[in-house]
C-alpha cells in the first residue's frame, strides 16, 4: 500500500510502452509525484520537489488506474479486501512497515512494529513515528470509495494525512468522485478516461491468441512464423468487428471486451480450422459467421460456461452429465407457493370473489370491474397488479387460500408450518412488510413471495398439479 | 462435631437396597428382553440403510472429487472453481455429499481442507470470515470447540510469529496457515446457499475471488432451487469470480425407495403394515422431508412395536431357547387371529388339538414359534415375488414399472392378489414375441439363483424347448409371434347391404408360431403360479399381530402433531380438558362448546367472544360482552383483572394485536381451523 519513490526518468519511457494509450496520465503522475535523482542523493541540501499532499486518480472501471499507478510507483496496491474501516487502518500500518523493511533488507525484524491502530488519530501517530526519517513517501489507497463500513470521516481524514505527516503523499484511486468529497480544495485530479475503439483494439491486438491450437505438421510450409503473422493480422480485425457489433453497446470496458473476444474466438475460427476459408479471408469469414455477432446471449456472465461455446472436449462430458432428473418440489409445497403467489398478487378484498366455493359460478360471471368500465377509460390510471412487486400477506390469509384451492381437505399438521419455514429458508417465501418483520414469532407477521416465484414459474407449478391458475388470478 | 469445621459424610457401606415396588409384573417382565431384541434388530437394519444411502450418491461424490482434483492441477485463472450440487428442496443429501468428501479428505494424503459455512455461521461478512478462519486454523490443533464467535470481539491474533498482528477476520491469517501447512486447496462448502443473504453471499464470493491468487480456494454450493436463481441473486462481479460445474444428486424419491428396499432385504423379523407404510410414503411425497426423517419414522415404528407390544418377545432371534412367561402365552390366546384359527380348527373337527392349545402353554408356545416363523417366511417370499413382478414389468414393452414401495403397500394390504395390475400383466405377457420372452425367462432364472426370487417348476426345460424352437427359426429375422398378439389379427371391413361389418381375421400362423404360443402359455401359467403361491394376505396369517405392525396413531401423534388445532380446541371446549362438574352437566354433550358460562376460564370465554367478532374488535364492546358473561356476583374490578389477563394471554398466543388504524380496537390475527 505504500512505497518509497525511486524513480529513474527512463522508467517513464518503459512504462509508456507497457501501458499504451495512457501516456498523458503517466506524464501527469510523473509531474506530480516524482523527484530527481539528485534529490535522493542529497535530500537535505535541496528543497524537495513539491508534491501535493493528496492526489486523486479517477475514472471508470477497467481503465488502468490501479495498474498504472502501481507500475509507476512499483508498490503494491490493495484496498477492497479490507472488511472494516479499522481493518483498513491496520493494513495501512502493516503495508508501510513492510515497505520500509523491503528497503532495508538487513533490518532487524525482531523489533517489528507490532501495534494496534484503532482509529485515524492512531494512524496519524503511527505514520509520524514510522516516517520520521523519510522525506518522501507515497501511500496509495485503491478503490477507497468502495470501502466497507467506513466511517464518514475516513476520506477527508485520509486526504489530510499529508498535512500532519511531512513528506507523505496520499493517492486515492476512486471511480466516480462526487464533487467536494474530500472537503478540501486544490486537490489535483488525474482523469483516466475510458478507452476508445482504436485504443481498445490496439491494446487487445498486442496479444493475439492462436488460430491453430496445434500447427499442421503434414509437411506444408505453414510454420510458426507464418502462423504468428496470420493471427496478428486476423485478430485485430476480428476485435474491431466485435466492438462494432456487440461491445460498443454492451461491453465498453476493456475487461469485458476482452472476455467476449476470447469467448467467441474459437467458434469464429472454426471454419478456418475446418479448411473452408483461408486465414486472410476475413470478409467472407465475417459474413459466414455473422450469426456469432448477432447473438447477444454471450453478453451476460454466467457461472456455468455455456455449453455451445465450450471446447469440444468438455462438450462430450456435458452430454453424459445432463441432469436426467429434476428435483421437484413436493405436492403441498407447490400448492403453498401457488397460494402465496395468489395472496401476493390478488387484492385481499377480492378474495371472497375468487376463493369462496359456494358462490363460485355466480360471482365469476359478474366478473371484476372490467365489465362496468365500458368504453371510457377511468380517470385514475391503474398499473396492472402483476407488473408491481409482490405484496405482503399474513400467514392466515395464505393458509386460507391454500385450503380453498386444494382439491381435497388438508389436515393442518405441523408439517404445513415446517413447509413455510423451509420455503422461507429457500427464499421462495420472504419475510417482510409490516411491523416486526424480523421476528418470526410476532403475531400477524407478514410474508411475500420471493423474486424467483415469477408468473412463468407459478404457471409451471400450476401445470404440474393440474390447477387452473387463470381462474384465480385477478387481472 | 463442634471441633470440626466441616462434616464429611462417609457412607458406611453400599446404599441400602430399596424394596422396589415397581418391580415389573405381568407382561412388563419381558421388557428388557424386548429392548435387547429391538437393539439387535435395528442395528442390522440401520447398517443396511446406511450402506444403501452411502452408495447411492457415490457416483456424484466421485465426480465432485475429480473436479476438485482437476481444479488443483489446472483451475481457471482468476476464477474460483465451483461445484454446484443440485440437491432438491430437502437439502439433507447435499450435506451428506460434503460429509463424504470431508471423509475422503481426512483419509486421503493430499493436502486439502474442507470448511463448511451455513447461513447461521454469521449474519455479516466479518462474522462469516471469523468462522471461516477459526474453522480452518483450529482443524490441525484439534481444538474444535469454538467458543461463540462474537461480533464485537476484535481481538488481534497473536499466533503469527513474525510480522504485525492481524485482526481475526483478516484472510491473511488463512493465507499464512495455508502456506505453513502447504495446503493445496481450501474447499468451502455453502450448506444452504439459498438461506444466505444475497448481498452477503456476493460480498464473500468477491472477497474470495480477490484472494484466489494467494489462497487456492474452491467452492461447493448446495442448491435447492436452480442455478438461474442463484445467478440472479449474486452481483455481477461475484458471478464473474465463479467458474462452475453442475452436479446432480439422487432424487429424494429414489432415496426413499432405497431405504425401503434395504428394509425389505434384511431378514427382518418385523414387517410394517400397509396402512402405516402408505401414510409414511404419502407424507414423504407431500412435504419437504429429508430421508433421515423417513428412517427415523421407520425406527420409531419398530421401536413402538417392541416396546409396547409384549408379544413381540416372540420375535427374539433366539426366542425358543428361553422360556416366555405364562402371561404372554395367555395374551396370545386373546389375539383375534388366534381366535380365527381356533374357529377353523373347530370347523375341521380338530377339537383335541385346540383343546391342547388352550390347556397347555408349551404346545401354544411351540405353535407360536412355528407359525411366526412360517408367517415371516411367507412375507419375505411375497417381497421376493414383488421383485419378480418388477422384473416382468421391466421386460415387457409398454408397461410402466411400479415402484417397490407402492407394490409393497398393495401386497401388504392383500389387494395385489388378482388385482388388475397382475391380470393386465399376464395378458400382456401372453402377447409378447419370442425375443423378449426368452430374455425374460433367462433373467427370471438368473435372479432365482442369485437373489433367491421364487420360480416355478420346469423352468429349465421350458427354456431348452424355447431355445430349440428359436434355433429352428433362425433363418428369419423376425421373432416368433404369439397367437394372441393383436398384430396377427387384422380387422376386415365389409359392406353388406349398406351396413359396415367388422370382422377379425387371424393372419396365417406358421407351425412354429403355434408351438411358441403353446410354450408361452406354459410360461404364463408358470408366472401365474408364482404369484398365486406367494402372494398372501398378511391379515389371514395366524399371529400376524406379532410380526406385522400397522398402527397409525402413534406415528401421527409423534410426527405430525397439530399444535394450533390443539390450542384452539382447548380454548373452545375447556370442559373436555378440565372435566369439571360446573360446565359440563345439564347439557347435551355435543353442544357444550357453543355455550358460554361464567364458570369457564376467563381466557376461554374471551376466546369464544373473539371467534364471534370480525377482523377488528372494539375493545370496549369486548369488555362489555365479557362483563355480561362473567357479571353475576363479582366485583367489577375483579372482572376487569380477569379480562385484562385473558386479553394478555390471547395476545401472547399470537391471536390478536393492537392496531394503528384504530386505537381503541384490537386486530384479529388468527382464524379458527387453519
Amino acid at each position: 500500500m505504500g512505497g518509497q519513490l525511486l524513480l529513474p526518468d527512463e522508467l517513464l519511457v518503459m512504462l509508456n510502452e507497457k501501458w499504451s494509450c495512457r501516456e498523458q496520465q503517466l506524464r501527469q503522475l510523473h509531474a506530480l509525484v516524482s523527484y530527481n535523482k539528485i534529490d535522493t542523493v542529497q535530500p537535505k541540501l535541496r528543497a524537495l520537489a513539491a508534491s501535493p499532499s493528496t492526489l486523486v486518480a479517477y475514472g471508470p472501471c477497467a481503465t488502468g488506474k490501479s495498474r498504472v499507478v502501481e507500475a509507476y510507483l512499483e508498490s503494491h496496491v490493495t484496498n477492497r479486501e479490507c472488511i472494516t474501516g479499522r481493518h483498513l487502518l491496520e493494513r495501512t500500518v502493516a503495508a508501510v512497515t513492510a515497505s520500509l523493511w523491503n528497503d532495508k533488507p538487513g533490518a532487524d525484524q525482531d523489533n517489528a512494529y507490532n501495534v494496534r491502530c484503532e482509529n485515524i488519530a492512531a494512524l496519524v501517530a503511527h505514520l509520524q513515528q514510522l516516517l520520521k526519517s523519510h522525506d518522501k513517501f507515497v501511500l496509495v489507497f485503491d478503490g477507497v470509495d468502495k470501502q466497507r463500513e467506513s466511517p464518514p470521516t475516513l476520506l477527508p481524514a485520509l486526504a489530510r494525512l499529508g498535512e500532519y505527516v511531512p513528506g507523505l503523499t496520499t493517492i486515492l484511486i476512486v471511480q466516480h468522485p462526487p464533487p467536494r468529497f474530500l472537503h478540501q480544495t486544490g486537490v489535483p485530479y488525474i482523469h483516466f478516461p475510458a478507452y476508445t475503439r482504436a485504443q481498445s483494439v490496439h491494446i487487445l491486438s498486442q496479444l493475439p491468441p492462436d488460430i491453430f491450437l496445434d500447427l499442421p505438421t503434414d509437411g506444408t510450409d505453414y510454420d510458426a512464423e507464418v502462423h504468428a503473422e496470420d493471427k496478428a493480422w486476423l485478430w485485430p480485425r476480428y476485435c474491431a468487428a466485435i466492438w462494432d457489433s456487440l461491445a460498443q453497446n454492451a461491453a465498453r470496458d476493456l475487461v469485458s471486451f476482452r472476455a467476449i473476444c476470447i469467448k467467441l474466438w474459437r467458434p469464429f475460427v472454426a471454419p478456418i480450422l475446418a479448411g473452408d476459408f483461408g486465414t486472410r479471408d476475413i470478409s467472407r469469414l465475417l459474413v459466414a459467421q455473422r450469426r456469432l455477432f448477432q447473438d447477444e446471449t454471450v453478453l451476460p456472465d454466467s457461472i456455468i460456461a455455456s455449453p455451445t461455446l465450450a471446447p469440444p472436449a468438455s462438450q462430450g462430458q456435458d452430454k453424459q452429465s445432463t441432469p436426467s432428473s429434476i428435483h421437484e418440489l413436493p405436492y403441498y409445497a407447490k400448492y403453498l407457493l401457488l397460494a402465496a403467489y395468489l395472496a401476493s398478487f390478488n387484492l385481499a378484498k377480492t378474495d371472497a370473489l375468487y376463493f369462496m366455493k359456494s358462490t363460485e359460478r355466480k360471482r365469476r360471471k359478474k366478473g371484476g370491474v372490467t365489465a362496468r368500465s365500458g368504453g371510457r377509460a377511468s380517470q385514475k390510471r391503474q398499473v396492472p397488479r402483476h407488473l408491481l412487486g409482490a405484496a405482503a400477506f399474513t400467514l392466515d390469509r395464505v393458509l386460507s387460500i391454500l385450503h380453498a384451492i386444494l382439491p381435497h381437505d388438508l389436515r393442518g399438521t405441523v408439517d404445513v408450518y415446517t413447509l413455510v419455514a423451509t420455503l422461507t429458508s429457500l427464499k421462495l417465501l420472504v419475510r417482510g412488510g409490516g411491523l416486526g418483520a424480523g421476528d418470526a414469532l410476532e403475531a400477524g407477521g407478514k410474508w411475500r413471495v420471493g423474486t424467483a416465484v415469477s408468473w412463468e414459474y407459478v404457471q409451471g407449478l400450476a401445470g404440474s398439479v393440474n390447477f387452473s391458475l387463470q381462474y384465480h388470478v385477478a387481472e | 462435631m463442634e471441633y470440626e469445621k466441616v462434616y464429611v459424610f462417609k457412607p458406611e457401606a453400599e446404599r441400602p437396597a430399596k424394596r422396589r415396588r415397581v418391580e415389573p409384573q405381568g407382561l412388563q417382565t419381558s421388557w428388557q428382553r424386548r429392548r435387547q431384541a429391538f437393539d439387535q434388530v435395528w442395528s442390522v437394519q440401520q447398517q443396511a440403510i446406511d450402506a444403501r444411502l452411502d452408495s447411492i450418491n457415490s457416483h456424484t461424490v466421485d465426480k465432485v472429487w475429480q473436479f476438485l482434483e482437476q481444479a488443483t492441477r489446472d483451475g481457471p485463472p482468476g476464477r474460483i472453481p465451483t461445484g454446484i450440487i443440485l440437491t432438491g428442496a430437502d437439502g439433507a443429501t447435499g450435506s451428506g455429499i460434503s460429509k463424504q468428501i470431508a471423509e475422503r479428505i481426512r483419509v486421503g494424503k493430499d493436502r486439502r481442507s474442507l470448511l463448511s459455512l451455513s447461513s447461521s455461521s454469521g449474519t455479516n461478512l466479518k462474522a462469516l470470515l471469523k468462522t471461516l478462519i477459526l474453522k480452518a486454523t483450529s482443524r490441525r490443533t484439534g481444538s474444535s470447540d469454538e467458543d461463540g464467535v462474537d461480533d464485537e470481539d476484535d481481538e488481534l491474533r497473536t499466533s503469527r510469529s513474525i510480522g504485525p498482528k492481524l485482526l481475526n477476520y483478516d484472510l491473511q491469517l488463512l493465507q499464512d496457515h495455508v502456506r505453513e501447512h502447504r495446503t493445496e486447496q481450501v474447499v468451502i462448502t455453502f450448506e444452504d446457499t439459498e438461506a444466505f443473504d444475497s448481498d452477503l453471499l456476493s460480498e464473500i464470493i468477491e472477497l474470495l475471488g480477490c484472494w484466489q491468487a494467494r489462497i487456492p480456494f474452491a467452492c461447493l454450493f448446495n442448491i435447492a432451487t436452480s442455478i438461474d436463481f442463484l445467478q440472479q441473486r449474486l452481483s455481477q462481479a461475484a458471478v464473474k469470480a465463479l467458474a462452475g460445474q453442475v452436479f446432480d444428486v439422487a432424487l429424494s424419491s429414489v432415496e426413499v425407495e432405497q431405504v425401503c428396499e434395504a428394509m425389505f432385504d434384511t431378514g427382518k423379523p418385523l414387517w410394517i403394515g400397509s396402512g402405516l407404510m402408505s401414510t409414511m410414503l404419502e407424507r414423504q411425497h407431500d412435504y419437504v422431508i429429508s430421508v433421515d426423517s423417513f428412517v427415523a419414522t421407520m425406527k420409531y415404528a419398530c421401536m413402538s412395536h417392541f416396546y409396547a407390544n409384549a408379544l413381540s418377545v416372540f420375535l427374539e432371534p433366539d426366542a425358543e431357547s428361553r422360556d416366555v412367561a405364562a402371561d404372554h402365552v395367555e395374551a396370545v390366546r386373546q389375539l383375534d387371529s388366534f381366535k380365527t384359527y381356533a374357529r377353523r380348527l373347530l370347523d375341521d373337527h380338530q377339537v383335541a388339538v385346540l383343546e391342547e392349545l388352550l390347556e397347555s402353554d408349551t404346545a401354544l408356545r411351540l405353535l407360536v414359534r412355528d407359525k411366526v416363523a412360517e408367517g415371516r417366511q411367507k412375507l419375505s417370499a411375497m417381497v421376493q415375488t414383488l421383485k419378480v413382478i418388477r422384473l416382468v414389468q421391466q421386460r415387457l414393452p409398454n408397461t410402466p414399472v411400479s415402484s417397490m414401495s407402492s407394490l409393497y403397500v398393495q401386497a401388504m394390504s392383500g389387494k395385489l392378489i388378482g388385482s388388475p395390475l397382475i391380470r393386465s400383466l399376464l395378458l400382456t405377457h401372453r402377447k409378447t414375441p419370442s425375443n423378449i420372452v426368452v430374455d425374460l425367462l433367462r433373467e427370471l432364472m438368473s435372479s432365482h439363483t442369485e437373489k433367491g426370487t421364487p420360480t416355478f417348476s420346469g423352468c429349465q426345460e421350458l427354456l431348452t424347448r424355447l431355445d430349440g424352437l428359436i434355433e429352428s427359426q433362425k433363418h428369419s429375422a423376425k421373432p416368433l409371434r404369439s397367437e394372441d398378439d393383436s398384430q396377427n389379427t387384422t380387422l376386415r371391413t365389409t359392406v353388406v347391404a349398406q351396413k359396415v361389418q367388422l370382422s377379425k381375421q387371424k393372419s396365417a400362423l406358421s407351425e412354429q408360431d403355434k408351438k411358441y404360443t403353446e410354450l408361452l402359455g406354459i410360461l404364463t401359467s408358470g408366472i401365474e403360479e408364482i404369484f398365486d403361491n406367494n402372494l398372501v394376505n398378511p391379515n389371514d396369517l395366524v399371529f400376524h399381530e406379532i410380526f406385522v405392525y400397522d398402527l397409525k396413531a402413534p406415528y401421527r401423534e409423534v410426527f405430525t402433531p397439530r399444535p394450533r388445532h390443539a390450542i384452539e380446541r382447548a380454548l373452545a371446549t375447556p370442559h373436555d380438558y378440565l372435566d369439571c362438574d360446573c360446565c359440563g352437566s345439564g347439557q347435551g354433550d355435543e353442544h357444550v362448546e357453543a355455550t358460554l358460562a361464567a364458570t369457564q376460564p376467563a381466557t376461554a370465554v374471551l376466546y369464544q367472544l373473539y371467534l364471534e367478532s370480525g377482523s377488528l374488535i372494539n375493545a370496549s364492546d369486548l369488555w362489555q360482552a365479557f362483563q355480561a358473561v362473567l357479571g353475576d356476583g363479582r366485583e367489577e374490578l375483579e372482572i376487569m383483572a380477569l379480562f385484562q389477563r385473558a386479553l394478555a394471554e390471547l395476545r401472547y398466543l399470537g391471536m390478536m394485536k393492537s392496531t394503528r388504524t384504530r386505537v381503541d380496537h384490537v386486530a384479529k390475527v388468527m382464524w379458527q381451523g387453519l
